[in-house]
């Protein structure tokens, strides 16, 4: 089963991601804000990353480049609120694999990671 | 401030609301003010920054918030929910202000929102931006939310 973590400031958006993905996921760890969801990165190694933008300490565009220089094939798919056109690419366009925009469906979500080991 | 960025804020709580909790949101009130201080117990704050600047202010009394936390987990226990109140609304709030800003940034700009900082009645004792502000009441079946809009364009655009 695929290893997972989930980066969100906000406590009832992650469980919420986790009911979503446990389900056909192991989450190994969750993050509260992107200095440490890299240092968890680096600990847990997991096969995937959910990652929100707006968060305190490290946003997750930040997050994303110091992620991604450290650990070029991480896979991470943003799940924000923050789903302005300039922000899509400029996420998309540093290496996230998807950007999922807040409110979504549950199986938008799943289809998602689904397809990162497809 | 534009008054549609009222119409882009009541479509975007509208919609959050009926897709994370399934309750229907409609519009009560719509007064003008010289700054965003709320009028409800519990207030979640986000900044704005970007080409329109400011902050938005949200407001809603203690059990609205639980309500929205046991709407959008309805599986746990009471208890639990409680904890998990004011989560729940920083989220719903960020979640609106997000949408509005996908509307009022357009094509080509960018907008920044702060994470969300929650305060309770007894700590507002903090400054809020004296910017003019509209201040919007949407009214559901678990009570009212109380939205204040403090943009404005910067350089005076």
């Amino acid at each position: 089963m695929y290893r997972g973590m989930i980066v969100d400031d906000a406590m009832i958006m992650r469980m919420r991601l986790r009911e979503i993905l446990d389900k056909e996921f192991n989450i190994v760890a969750e993050a509260a804000n992107g200095q440490e969801a890299i240092g968890l990165y680096a600990e847990q190694q997991p096969d995937f990353l959910t990652l929100d933008i707006s968060m305190p300490q490290l946003n997750g565009i930040d997050a994303l480049k110091a992620l991604l220089e450290k650990h070029p094939d991480a896979r991470v798919v943003i799940v924000s609120a923050v789903g302005q056109k300039q922000i899509v690419f400029e996420a998309l366009g540093l290496g996230a694999k998807d950007f999922i925009i807040k409110p979504f469906e549950a199986e938008r979500v799943l289809k998602s990671i689904r397809r990162l080991f497809a | 401030m534009k008054a549609e960025y009222a119409n882009i804020f009541i479509r975007s709580a509208v919609e959050v609301f009926q897709k994370e909790t399934n309750i229907t949101m409609s519009r009560k009130d719509l007064t003008k003010k010289d700054s965003p201080v709320p009028s409800l117990p519990v207030s979640i704050i986000i900044g704005v920054t970007g080409f329109i600047r400011g902050q938005v202010v949200y407001a809603m009394d203690q059990s609205f918030a639980f309500e929205v936390a046991h709407a959008m987990l309805p599986n746990r226990l009471p208890v639990e929910i409680k904890k998990l109140s004011n989560s729940a609304v920083s989220e719903i709030a960020n979640i609106i202000t997000g949408q509005a800003s996908i509307a009022l940034a357009g094509e080509n700009e960018k907008i920044h929102i702060t994470p969300p900082a929650v305060l309770m009645a007894s700590d507002l004792t903090m400054d809020f931006l004296e910017i003019p502000t509209i201040s919007l009441s949407l009214i559901s079946e678990i009570g009212v939310l109380e939205i204040n809009i403090a943009l404005t364009e910067a350089g005076g655009r």
